[in-house]
Formats: structure tokens, C-alpha cells, sequence
């Protein structure tokens, strides 16, 4: 009894050593990085997808490695955020913009062999009403028809007009599928991108393979490998250490400076589409009145959750839009300036006093930091926030995102051009004002112009009443070995585009 | 001491019993200072710190170890010193409430084991045993996502998961105590199970218990400290040496000094504890002294 308890003891005090040591002994590895390897990439990623469908699986990682590399649309999002022909040669839209005709490349095969035609584009469309269950379901309820008039050219009629819907197309659900290739799409996903799944370990790596029948100009690289990794940590000691080329859409912002004065390596900063936002719940108690919201909008210094949160990495937007988007209306950012002073009179205004509210945070890194900044600032208006941190993502989507049982929550929104969805009474936010959502519907019928006044409009209302406190948008950084050329510079799209890419 | 002590481990009492009797002494002593330093800490932030612990201070980012702040300052400009020492009070009220809910459980069950042998005892003990093979820090990451994770969840389920350990301990202590005359004795004046269990099993082995506790009480400490690394102990902002290190992981390149502190913290808590429980061991183990 004696002995072992003494080992044991001793091994606690060991392990509680080692935890501290280790900690301190790991510095950074020497860059070894391959000089010889050519046309092949290792990319470190953080979130590694599940499966290989993204028609029925959730989440921004599939699309993140397949769509624009594996899988290919009629059009696509180009790096400045707009909309370009990829399988379509060229398209035109009737006067009514309800007839869209596009015109086909000739000669495009599928990496399984099969030819895509104008069948395979009513094909994909058509299949997407039954069997697309995540990543924008009704994004497509806009078409009414889909004729085909050669093997090069179909037509797409739509009920009404939309301005969102060629931009819906260009992501994951206009993806062009096989009629002979959807088997197994979860482990054998068939396209007309450049390259062709060859390999696939869910939670380890994911790897491509350059196809030799790419109908379109052949990517620099010829062998691409995602490796994923646990956390930003490991993710940034593995570029440190040669063992990847490049990380994507990197968040160990405090290490980036370690990238910056290294000659080895080149970062890019670039504006991606994921807005931190500060959900309030508009149906709770504490939050019904817009005067109490816009007291928390003063309360909040945004720069110092940025400068704690981010380094400082990211900028201050004041809506659910970024500046890629058209509508970006640079007045709204500084709609609430910081000042306590100014939230203490609403909320004395709104007659409440020793307001206590319930902070629900996912168990994000970044959340939990920005909501103790937050937490911090509320205090000194005299609002008490109680903080709880939920298992991400099951049981936070269920209390928080579900059941809406909650006062304050943080949370980064990756999809993009997603402030009308946000606007829906339906939506966690339980925002409910109607000429929003009339207003968001007017714009996507509209003409281009009208389009974007209407947008800035509706977004600009939102940030009136303080329907969210949109923090901060995180910035796309991308830290690379320095002889990659090509580097996407922002994030438009959920895609993380490999064709320009080179060394 | 009577007979019941185990033949293999006798040579090994004797062995260590004999030469040592200072060293055990610098254990206690050891132990004492490294505890009270825990203690006084946590009692001194409950009144005093250096700075706000749970603040944000957005112009004071990173700050290395410097006159004004002694240890430096985080990612969220607070003061490393003041975060230490409020630390200490989370440590210390997780050990207390774990141990208590693990000796409150732990004991009574051994005692009606150790007093009752055959049947029930055969059948308290195995399930004993199996509770025994499911470790405490498991049963408190499945607590923390059933129930939410925070300082009570942890606290509880650390608790429930190291009451075996007590029951088994307590049982063994009890099944010598069992043995000796008076408690013959007290059997055959008629006192029930009730008083022979409560005013002669109870205080004889309270010895090991308290031993036991201690070891535990760092167990607990180090959980605490694992369960907040991982995000599943306690709440932000409140300070937690676990958490601090987790922090620091990130700013490992930039403010390398920031894991050291919570981890010098932690060894010493630790480290005391176990001191603290081999020393005691020393004083309260009546085998111990019976050999000394």
C-alpha cells in the first residue's frame, strides 16, 4: 500500500512537470521545408469534413477542398467576389431576367469518363429538389424549368426574378453531377474539376490527384494533399516545420507575426465572409426592447474584442456584410461608436436597471475570448452576463440555434451574402420585422441597381435596431512557403480554389 | 499492531520505517509550506490583488514580467499574478468539495462492507471494483457534456468518480479494526452495528482517511486543472490554472514565460498535497507508528 501510493504520488507530481516542461520545451522546429518537390502541395487545414457529400452533409469543409477543384458549376465566384463562366462559355439573360441561356464548353468529360451535356445540367438541377439536404436546400426554388436545346446550350427559366439565384449557382448546390456518377457520393465524389479524389481519410487527410482529361487549362500542381489538424497550434508548428506548404484561412492570428519575419514564408490578408457576430436574442426578455440593444451596441468597444481576440487581425464592419459584397455600406461601421456614457442613458431610458443575461458560448476559442472582452464591457454599463460554454457544435445548435434559449451568444457566420437569412423571424436571432424581409425580397426580384439599394437599405435597418452586434470580420489569412505564387488572397465563397496556385 | 498486516508488504514497512524517521518529518514540513502558500494565496485574492483578474485591459496586451506587473500580463492585458493567486481559490474549493463528496460516499459504503464480511461484502466490493476501473477524469468529460461544463459539474463527478477508492480503503481499515479485542468486546455487550461502527471503527481509521484525502485532494487538483485545459472546467473569466495554460498554449511563440507560471502553480499544489500525504501517513498510520 505504501510503496504504491508513493509511486503514485510521485507520478502525479511527475505528470504535473511534464505538463508545464513540455510546454516550454517545444520550440520552433527548424524549416526543412522540400525544396525538391515541384508540382506537389500539402495544404493544413483545421476542420476536416465528414464525409464527401456536401448535398447532404453540413458545414463548410467539404466545399472548402471540392467545389471549383473537384466539382464545377456553370459559373463561379471569382477571388473579388464575382460572378464568372466556368462550364458555361458565355450565358445571357432575357430582358425580364427570368431566361437565363447558357452556352457549354464542348468536350468536358466527368473524371469518371462520361461527357457532361446540357442533360447533365438538367440532370443536377432537377435532383437537387429532392436530394439536397444541406448547404442551401432552397437556394434553387427560383427556376421553373430547365429545357434542353443541344448538348451545348439549355435554358433556364425562372418563376420570378433573382438576383441571388446565378450567385446560389456558383456555389455548392449548382454543382454539375453525372447521372452515372452519384452512387457514392460520400467516399467517390465524380466531377468536371481539374482534379479527382484519390484518396480519402476522414479526420486525417484528404488527397487529390490532377485528372489528365481536365477539359479546361491543367492546374499548376499536380499532386494536392489536405492534411488536417486538431488545432491552430499544431497547424501553424507544421508550416514552421516543412511538413505543409501552406495553411488556409489561418486563425492563430498572434503567430502570423512569426510568419511575417521569416523570409521562408509570405502571408496574405485578404477579407473572407465570416462575420463574429454577437447574437441578442430579439424575443427574450432582456432584448425585446431595441433601446436595451443599442445600449450593448454603445457598451462594446469592437476594436479592443478585435485586439484581443484577433491581434488585432480582422476590421470593423457594423453589418452582415462584407466589403466584397456590392452592398457594403461603410457608414454603418461606425453607427456605435463605443460609449458607455451613451448605453447607460438607453438603458435608464428603457427602464432597466441590474439587467442580468445569459451568455451561451460555443466552446470556440474565439467565442469564449470575445465573449470575457464582452462580458468585461457589459459590466461597466452595469448589465450582468452569466456565462456558460456549450459543447460545440451538438449541444450549442440544440439550446442556442434550435431551441432559442438564450440571451447573448458569439458565433463566426461563414456563409456567404447570409444577412437576408439572418433576417428571418424563424432564425435564432428572432429578428421580426417585416418590411426587412418584404424589402430583402423586392431587392432579389429587382434589377442590378435597385438590387443593391434595396440590400443596403434592408441591412442598414438591421443595423439600426441592433438586430446582432456584428463584431468583427475575420480576415482570410494565408501563410505559404514564399515560392508559392498564385495565392487566393480572400475568401468570397466557401472554395478554397487551387488553380491558380503555383511554384 | 496485531496480525492482519499482509505478509508481502511487511519487509517493506520494516525496511522503510526504520532509517527515515527525519525525511518523513521534511515531508510534512515540506508539504505544510507548499499548502499554506496555496492557501494563503487563495485567501489573500478573496480580499486583495495586485490588479482585476477577470477584467479585460485591451491596452496591456502581452506585457512581459515587469516592476509594475510582477509576472506579466495575457492575452487579455490582466495581470498573470492576480490570475495565480485567484486560482488558488478555484484549486482549493475543487479538492475540498470533491474529496468531501467522495469521502461521504467513499466511507460509509466500506465501513458496512468491511463490517459485514461474506456475502455483501464479496458484493459491495466488486461493484466496488467496477466503479474503481472507470476513471474519475472520463466520468467528469462525459458530466461536463451531459450536464454542462463548469466548476460544479467537475467538482461532482471528480467526487463520485474517486469515492471507490475511499470505500476500498475504508473497507480494509475496518476489517482490521473488526478484529481487535474491544471491538469483541463492544460486540459482546450487545451495542449494535451502529455505535461499534460509528465510536470504534470510525476514529481508528480515520488515520488512513485523512491520508487518502490528501493524496486525493491533489488528484483533484490536477483534474481540475486538466478538465479547465480542455474547456471543460471552469467558466470563463474566472481563473483556473488549467485554463491559463491552455491560453498561454497559443502565445507559446510570443510570450513563452506565460505557460510557465500556471504550471509552476500547479506542481506545487500538487507536489504539496502528496507531501502533505505521505507525511501524514507517517504520524496517523497506526502501523506506522507500531513499527517506528
Amino acid at each position: 500500500m505504501r510503496s504504491f501510493t508513493r509511486r503514485k504520488s510521485l507520478a502525479i507530481t511527475a505528470t504535473a512537470m511534464v505538463a508545464s516542461l513540455a510546454l516550454v520545451g517545444c520550440s520552433a522546429a527548424d524549416d526543412s521545408s522540400d525544396a525538391a518537390a515541384s508540382t506537389e502541395l500539402v495544404v493544413g487545414l483545421l476542420a476536416s469534413p465528414a464525409s464527401l457529400d456536401y448535398s447532404t452533409t453540413g458545414g463548410a469543409a467539404i466545399p472548402q477542398a471540392l467545389l471549383y477543384n473537384v466539382y464545377e458549376g456553370l459559373v463561379k465566384i471569382d477571388n473579388a467576389g464575382d460572378i464568372q463562366p466556368l462550364l458555361a462559355e458565355s450565358y445571357t439573360v432575357s430582358d425580364d431576367g427570368l431566361v437565363y441561356t447558357f452556352l457549354l464548353h464542348e468536350g468536358v468529360t466527368f473524371s469518371n469518363g462520361s461527357p457532361f451535356t446540357a442533360e447533365s445540367v438538367k440532370f443536377s438541377l432537377e435532383r437537387v429538389a429532392d436530394n439536397w439536404t444541406a448547404n442551401g436546400p432552397g437556394y434553387l426554388d427560383p427556376i421553373s424549368s430547365v429545357d434542353v436545346v443541344s448538348d451545348t446550350e439549355v435554358t433556364i427559366t425562372l418563376s420570378t426574378p433573382s438576383n441571388s439565384w446565378l450567385f446560389n449557382m456558383a456555389g455548392p448546390v449548382g454543382t454539375m453531377f453525372s447521372p452515372d456518377g452519384i452512387d457514392d457520393l460520400a467516399t467517390d465524389p465524380v466531377g468536371t474539376g481539374p482534379y479527382d479524389v484519390s484518396e480519402f481519410t476522414s479526420g486525417t487527410s484528404l488527397e487529390l490527384t490532377e485528372r489528365d482529361d481536365y477539359w479546361g487549362e491543367a492546374p499548376f500542381m499536380s499532386d494536392v494533399t489536405f492534411n488536417y489538424y486538431a488545432d491552430a497550434t499544431a497547424q501553424t508548428n507544421a508550416l514552421l516545420g516543412g511538413d505543409i506548404d501552406l495553411i488556409s484561412a489561418l486563425t492563430a492570428y498572434q503567430l502570423i507575426g512569426q510568419f511575417e519575419s521569416d523570409d521562408d514564408f509570405a502571408v496574405y490578408e485578404g477579407t473572407s465572409t465570416g462575420e463574429t457576430t454577437m447574437t441578442l436574442n430579439n424575443q427574450s426578455d432582456a432584448f425585446s426592447d431595441v433601446r436595451v440593444r443599442q445600449a450593448v451596441m454603445y457598451a462594446v468597444d469592437r476594436q479592443a474584442v478585435l485586439d484581443t481576440v484577433n491581434s488585432g487581425y480582422g476590421s470593423i464592419i457594423g453589418s452582415m456584410v462584407p466589403p466584397t459584397d456590392p452592398w457594403f455600406d461603410d457608414s454603418l461601421v461606425d453607427l456605435y461608436p463605443y460609449d458607455p456614457a451613451k448605453a447607460e442613458a438607453l438603458l435608464a431610458e428603457a427602464g432597466v436597471s441590474d439587467l442580468t443575461v445569459s451568455m451561451k458560448l460555443p466552446n470556440l476559442p474565439y467565442a469564449v475570448d470575445a465573449g470575457q472582452v464582452v462580458k468585461d464591457q457589459l459590466a461597466q454599463v452595469g448589465i450582468t452576463a452569466d456565462v456558460t460554454t456549450l459543447e460545440f457544435p451538438a449541444v450549442w445548435l440544440d439550446e442556442v440555434f434550435t431551441n432559442h434559449d438564450y440571451d447573448i451568444s458569439i458565433i463566426a457566420h461563414t456563409e456567404p451574402r447570409d444577412v437576408s437569412a439572418f433576417a428571418a423571424p424563424t432564425y435564432y436571432a428572432g429578428y421580426d420585422n417585416p418590411e426587412v424581409m418584404a424589402l430583402f425580397a423586392e431587392a432579389d426580384a429587382s434589377d442590378e441597381e435597385t438590387f443593391v439599394e434595396l440590400m443596403k437599405e434592408a441591412t442598414a435597418t438591421m443595423a439600426e435596431e441592433a438586430a446582432a452586434d456584428w463584431l468583427f470580420l475575420n480576415p482570410n489569412v494565408t501563410a505559404a512557403d514564399a515560392d508559392l505564387t498564385g495565392v487566393p488572397l480572400n475568401a468570397p465563397t466557401l472554395s478554397f480554389d487551387l488553380t491558380t496556385i503555383a511554384r | 499492531m496485531t496480525t492482519t498486516t499482509p505478509a508481502p508488504a511487511a519487509p517493506r514497512l520494516r525496511k522503510n520505517a526504520i532509517p527515515s524517521g527525519k525525511r518523513r518529518n521534511g515531508n510534512l514540513v515540506v508539504g505544510i509550506i507548499l499548502i499554506g502558500l496555496i492557501v494563503f494565496a487563495a485567501v489573500l485574492s478573496a480580499f486583495w490583488t495586485p490588479f482585476d483578474p477577470e477584467g479585460v485591459f485591451p491596452g496591456e496586451l502581452l506585457l512581459p514580467p515587469g516592476a509594475e506587473h510582477l509576472l506579466g500580463t495575457d492575452n487579455f492585458g490582466r495581470d498573470v499574478l492576480s490570475s495565480i493567486l485567484r486560482g488558488a481559490q478555484i484549486s482549493l474549493i475543487v479538492g475540498i468539495v470533491a474529496v468531501g463528496i467522495a469521502a461521504v460516499l467513499g466511507v460509509p459504503f466500506g465501513i458496512v462492507a468491511g463490517m459485514n464480511p461474506g456475502r455483501l461484502d464479496q458484493f459491495m466490493m466488486r461493484g466496488n471494483d467496477i466503479l474503481l476501473a472507470f476513471p474519475a477524469l472520463l466520468l467528469a468529460i462525459i458530466f461536463g457534456a451531459v450536464f454542462g461544463a463548469n466548476t460544479t459539474t467537475a467538482m461532482v463527478a471528480l467526487g463520485i468518480g474517486s469515492a471507490p477508492s475511499f470505500a476500498s480503503i475504508a473497507r480494509s481499515g475496518t476489517q482490521q479494526v473488526m478484529s481487535r479485542e474491544y471491538v469483541q468486546a463492544s460486540k459482546a455487550s450487545g451495542k449494535n452495528g451502529w455505535f461499534v461502527g460509528v465510536k470504534h471503527v470510525l476514529p481508528n481509521i480515520s488515520g488512513i482517511l485523512i491520508v487518502q484525502a490528501s493524496v486525493s485532494f491533489g488528484i483533484a487538483v490536477l483534474a481540475e486543472a486538466a478538465l479547465s485545459y480542455l474547456g471543460l472546467g471552469t467558466t470563463p473569466p474566472t481563473p483556473s490554472w488549467g485554463r491559463m495554460l491552455q491560453d498561454a498554449q497559443g502565445y507559446l511563440y510570443v510570450q513563452p514565460l506565460l505557460v510557465v507560471w500556471p504550471g509552476i502553480a500547479i506542481a506545487i499544489a500538487v507536489l504539496g498535497f502528496n507531501l502533505l500525504g505521505d507525511g501524514l501517513r507517517d504520524r496517523l498510520d497506526p502501523r506506522m507508528q507500531v513499527k517506528r
